[in-house]
């Protein structure tokens, strides 16, 4: 039969280990959320859609006539497919205006000077892994 | 005694570990939050342009210095400053631009044109992060006479709500 003093120093034992176990967990819980509060920033469709539409329309402004631009939207076009957007609705272009649609209830449009006629499409060269769009600056408007 | 100090010990850890979160939360939010100034950048481009319409291999292209060049300047030099339907935008243009020829022997002006809105210009004499960037260019031209020019570009943007917080 064990002692009384031996059972205590067992309990003791027990309750130091339950407690840094504890404790390392909830650390952990701690630190994911807080990098998983990060990289949905980093990540986020908004983000996204304004440095997307920006980017687009200062190159479609420094942009000449023959120009064709491969522009990799990868994390984008992620996003857009879990959001059920349909990759033609992704980037669309109305007059001078630019708009990068990720989400349903989103959106983000900038405009851009130089007066030229383009096509924007997704590149499906690979159609089972679309990762680039392309910008085609066809001629100037007033040619 | 010892346990009592570990548990003190703990809660002074999350306390550290929530401030540290909190202001990292705190800074990613800011840099996140705010939008991507990319003005400077479109200025720069449109100086590009608009030097790149004017001139070619240091020599004034032909029919610039002409009534008709500024009476056309945004369709010869191909912009287009139409800008979306935000933030009253459309009322009030977000461009300007404005090129000037002087001679190079005397300084005086003898060619300028302009497309845009000119009510920019004043707030280029202001600083403030909340005003339109403005950049200006100079460089040197001779047209097919040998005529010599200082040519200055300024060029304005505005878009202030999409650029700055």
């Amino acid at each position: 039969m064990r002692s009384p003093a031996k059972n205590k120093l067992k309990n003791k034992r027990g309750n130091i280990l339950t407690e840094n176990i504890i404790f390392i967990i909830l650390n952990l819980v701690f630190l994911s959320i807080l990098i998983v509060f990060l990289v949905s920033r980093m990540g986020a469709a908004a983000v996204l859609e304004e440095m997307h539409a920006k980017q687009i329309a200062l190159m479609i402004s420094a942009a000449e006539p023959g120009m064709t631009i491969h522009l990799d939207m990868e994390k984008a076009i992620n996003i857009a497919k879990k959001e059920g957007i349909n990759l033609d609705d992704v980037v669309t272009r109305k007059d001078n205006l630019i708009t990068v649609k990720l989400r349903e209830k989103g959106g983000y449009s900038y405009s851009f000077f130089n007066d030229v006629d383009i096509s924007i499409y997704p590149d499906t060269t690979h159609p089972e892994d679309v990762t680039d769009y392309v910008i085609k600056i066809n001629n100037y408007k007033n040619e | 005694m010892n346990k009592k100090g570990d548990k003190l010990i703990s809660v002074y850890w999350f306390a550290i570990l929530f401030i540290v979160a909190a202001g990292i939360v705190y800074m990613v939010s800011a840099f996140y939050g705010k939008p991507y100034d990319i003005r400077e950048a479109e200025a720069d481009i449109l100086t590009t342009k608009i030097a790149g319409c004017i001139s070619e291999a240091g020599y004034l292209k032909e029919g610039v210095l002409t009534e008709n060049f500024r009476e056309n300047f945004a369709e010869i030099c191909t912009i287009n400053f139409q800008v979306e339907d935000a933030y009253g935008w459309r009322d009030r243009g977000q461009y300007y631009v404005e090129v000037e020829f002087l001679d190079f022997g005397t300084g005086q002006q003898v060619f300028e044109a302009s497309e845009g809105n000119s009510g920019l210009k004043p707030d280029c004499e202001l600083e403030g992060k909340t005003l339109p960037v403005c950049i200006e260019r100079s460089f040197y031209s001779i047209d097919e006479n040998g005529n010599q020019y200082q040519v200055n570009i300024l060029s304005i943007v505005r878009k202030t709500e999409k650029n700055v917080q």
